[in-house]
């Protein structure tokens, strides 16, 4: 009894005592695929010196948890600094008070539209809102062009979309009720819910069930899109709205958080993650659009000069978005 | 009045006992308390979410419990099923299937639910049958079947095998066992049914993953999508509440069943003789709820030769040794809570031993991403950031999650035991820890390695609270395989899963050898 009731408090001091006070470190939440993230981190690491202790997020917490994680830890804050995906997770922080503003020197020649006018985050490396479809079940000639066909009957039950609640897809829905006002954007939805849109767990998901023939088409991201498109020829993504509304853009963000133990190394690190080098290992790993002018890329990754971008603005419809989602919440369950 | 004095008296005389009550009490059950209490008593938001617990949330409260009921139904008959065919008759290669049977409830749910999906759009090309209600039901079932083939396959176990012979004597085997065995294991069945209900209506992944709407996912969104931790701990609330309640009702049975009872000793096995249709069912059974998912995952490893499976260890490499410490670690002080919370219940009187087991209970219950945040808001303060931003935040959930299912394990293995042994000893003047060390512990063994096992297990494959709390820049090999999968390629994730499933097994067969060297030595023979 003794010898065991040793044994677990030796391994319990080492287990607790496993934590390093290396201060020479940075802490970093993603909700970015650690696939994707993790590489763009080693190389900050190589490059400073600074150890980088990161912390990724899952598809089952549909990207959610280390936001909730950082809201959380708000009295006694853990993390430096916050590497979003899209920027409502950093606008809600913002919103929270829960990040600081930083103007970065590497910020200054990035669209002031992919930065928060006060500095509270700044975008970098975007991706883009696409439709994905299988070439076997879809000709070229009925690809949807816009995201209003997708109300068509032709494509009646044969479409997905992410759940609208959570993560890239909830962003879309209120853009568009930023640009359509309330009136029409609730009809649209109204309208694909009358074409049995198919609702996907995740983008995904979206990917998957397209790849699989489930459904013709489905709206997706860039990153998806391209993986998809890799992994199988049959299928195609195109940019929706060129000749309308435009395509949504949605920028990486990156945001410090307010009273975070190593504010020095994660500014070090915010102005790495802006870097054009940042951006082209982005654009090679995932097909992420630069927002930085002549950063190489691979052929294959479009140029945001090449899109038309839906015409929004970020902080306005992270407002909606917070409006709109009892709403959505109520059409979904519908 | 009367109990908390007795309460007190027994934790003055046993000091280690105390300790332990301590600290599960301060380290486990405090910050659940700290949150529930912080949501009743100092939010400011508590009047507004209460209103938002209308009609309809009490309506998906209810759609949720008819699916656990489902769930729980279906994987008892088939579990009961099992037990008795595996544990009761003369089958041929039974420890093979009783081994192979367990598969379904090692591998995360989640994972589950990605090969059963993939399985009907690779062999069918329809994954729409398995999105809905049949397939949460589906996968679930399979998950949980296993655990109810344990517990009422070792309440059969425990039938004295004098009584069913008297009944031969008299009638036919179908009498005996519909008018004798069925009678005597109720309170296991019963006991099964329950446990598979608390883990199916506080389940997440699988009606996440089929994007069915249940009352889990309800909490999540509040969480999620609108960011309301108040509302979603109020509703976590109304969660515990029904398991609470559930359990209130059965607690008849639940205190008198041979409730995840190991070990066959003292009993002599009547075993009935088994025929083809018995091997036909355990057959199909193997071949749909084992070999099928593992097939899918085995055909999307290598679809591109072994490059995934290289890669997929690569990854994981690192992560393999944290995992294994943290759950043989967490294993370790599971079964220690367990064991006194047991040996408290067992012995002192039923009322006061209630808070012990209700707070092990409600731990239990309450959803894994409630349980993460309840230690977050907790343990994240300056004083606490040795235990925070280290290993023994995640020692400390695995310890919260899974010490209720060890109490009641190693509490039956307790209850077999004549108290006879200990008051002689106990006249005889040996003291209070040399009968534990020397009578006892020996003694309920099996249910001591059952609950180092079953704690391994679950903590092995803990994910929901691990990802709240686990601290950035380490890794642990089901947070690894969930981080990497969002964008990898299907093969890479298989291959992934793959080797997680078999860590698991292989340290489930060290375990169990070292669990057989120590029992044989003290006498028992380990079914």
């Amino acid at each position: 009894m003794k010898t065991i009731l040793s044994v677990i408090s030796i391994l319990l001091i080492i287990f607790i005592n496993g934590c390093s006070n290396n201060r020479n470190e940075v802490v970093v939440y993603t909700s970015v695929d650690q696939v994707f993230s993790e590489p763009v981190l080693k190389d900050f690491e190589q490059q400073t010196g600074i150890k980088v202790k990161a912390l990724y997020d899952t598809e089952e917490t549909k990207s959610t948890g280390v936001l909730n994680r950082i809201i959380a830890e708000k009295n006694n804050p853990q993390c430096d600094l916050f590497w979003s995906g899209d920027p409502v997770r950093a606008i809600v922080l913002k919103n929270k008070n829960i990040s600081f503003p930083y103007n970065s020197k590497d910020a200054e020649d990035i669209n002031p539209v992919y930065r928060d006018p006060e500095n509270y985050w700044t975008g970098f490396s975007a991706r883009a809102r696409v439709l994905i479809y299988n070439k076997k079940l879809l000709e070229e000639k009925d690809v949807p062009q816009s995201v209003f066909d997708l109300t068509n009957k032709k494509l009646k039950g044969k479409f997905a979309i992410a759940n609208p609640l959570f993560g890239t897809t909830t962003f879309h829905i209120a853009a568009l009720f930023t640009l359509l006002g309330d009136e029409k954007a609730k009809q649209f939805l109204a309208d694909l819910k009358k074409n049995k849109v198919v609702i996907a767990t995740s983008n995904g998901d979206v990917k998957k069930r397209v790849m699989q023939g489930e459904v013709f088409c489905g709206l997706t991201d860039t990153d998806d899109a391209f993986e998809a498109a890799k992994e199988d020829t049959n299928i195609g993504f195109v940019f929706l709205d060129q000749n309308g509304i435009g395509s949504l853009v949605i920028p990486n963000t990156v945001n410090l958080i307010k009273k975070s133990p190593n504010q020095n190394n994660a500014k070090l690190l915010f102005d790495f993650l802006l870097s054009k080098k940042t951006e082209a290992k982005l654009a090679k790993l995932c097909a992420q659009m630069p927002l930085h002018k002549g950063v190489q890329v691979p052929k294959d990754v479009p140029s945001l000069d090449n899109i038309v971008p839906m015409k929004i603005n970020f902080d306005e419809t992270a407002t909606e978005l917070e409006k709109i989602q009892p709403f959505l919440k109520k059409w979904l369950n519908n | 009045m009367n109990n908390n004095i007795k309460f007190i008296n027994f934790f003055n005389g046993h000091k280690f006992f105390a300790a332990v009550y301590l600290f599960f009490f301060l380290f486990i059950i405090l910050p659940v308390f700290y949150i529930f209490a912080n949501t009743f008593l100092f939010d400011n938001s508590l009047v507004s979410n209460i209103k938002q617990l209308d009609k309809n949330t009490f309506l998906l409260l209810l759609n949720s419990s008819i699916v656990a009921f489902v769930v729980s139904l279906f994987a008892t008959f088939i579990g009961s099923v099992l037990g008795f065919l595996l544990y009761k008759t003369n089958l041929k290669y039974k420890g093979f299937f009783k081994i192979l049977f367990l598969i379904p409830l090692l591998i995360s749910p989640y994972i589950l639910a990605v090969a059963w999906k993939d399985f009907f759009s690779v062999f069918f090309q329809n994954a729409k049958i398995i999105s809905s209600y049949f397939g949460v039901v589906l996968v679930q079932v399979f998950i949980y079947t296993p655990l109810a083939m344990i517990i009422v396959g070792n309440a059969f176990t425990n039938i004295d095998a004098h009584l069913e012979e008297s009944g031969l004597l008299i009638t036919n085997v179908k009498d005996v066992i519909l008018k004798i065995e069925l009678p005597l294991i109720k309170p296991a069945i019963f006991s099964s049914f329950v446990l598979i209900f608390i883990f199916t209506i506080s389940g997440f992944s699988v009606p996440a993953f089929f994007g069915i709407r249940v009352f889990t996912t309800e909490i999540f969104t509040q969480f999620s999508a609108f960011y309301n931790h108040s509302l979603a701990i109020l509703q976590s609330f109304l969660l515990v509440a029904v398991c609470v309640f559930l359990l209130l009702t059965e607690s008849k049975y639940i205190s008198n069943a041979s409730f995840l009872s190991v070990g066959s000793k003292g009993t002599n096995k009547k075993l009935f003789p088994s025929n083809n249709t018995h091997i036909l069912f355990l057959t199909i059974w193997f071949l749909i709820s084992v070999i099928l998912p593992f097939i899918t995952l085995v055909v999307q490893s290598f679809s591109k030769g072994t490059s995934d499976i290289i890669k997929a260890f690569d990854l994981l490499e690192s992560a393999v040794g944290n995992s294994i410490g943290f759950a043989l670690l967490a294993s370790a002080l599971i079964v220690i809570v367990g064991f006194v919370a047991a040996y408290y219940s067992n012995t002192q009187t039923k009322s006061s031993s209630n808070f012990f087991d209700w707070s092990l209970l409600i731990v239990f219950t309450i959803p894994s991403i409630v349980f993460g945040i309840a230690l977050i808001k907790f343990y994240n303060r300056v004083v606490f950031n040795f235990i925070y931003s280290g290993y023994a935040i995640i020692v400390i959930a695995y310890v919260g999650k899974f010490s209720f299912i060890a109490s009641k394990i190693i509490g039956n293995a307790i209850k077999q035991i004549p108290q006879s042994l200990d008051e002689a000893a106990q006249i005889e003047g040996i003291s209070f820890y040399s009968r534990i060390k020397n009578i006892l512990l020996p003694l309920i063994l099996p249910g001591i390695f059952a609950s180092f096992i079953i704690g391994f297990i679950f903590s092995f494959g803990e994910l929901g609270t691990t990802i709240m709390v686990y601290p950035p820049g380490k890794e642990i090999m089901p947070i690894k395989v969930f981080t990497i999968m969002a964008n990898a390629p299907l093969a890479l994730t298989s291959s992934m899963t793959l080797i997680v499933l078999s860590v698991t097994i292989f340290m489930i067969a060290i375990l169990y050898s070292v669990s057989k060297i120590f029992m044989k030595n003290y006498g028992f023979y380990n079914d």
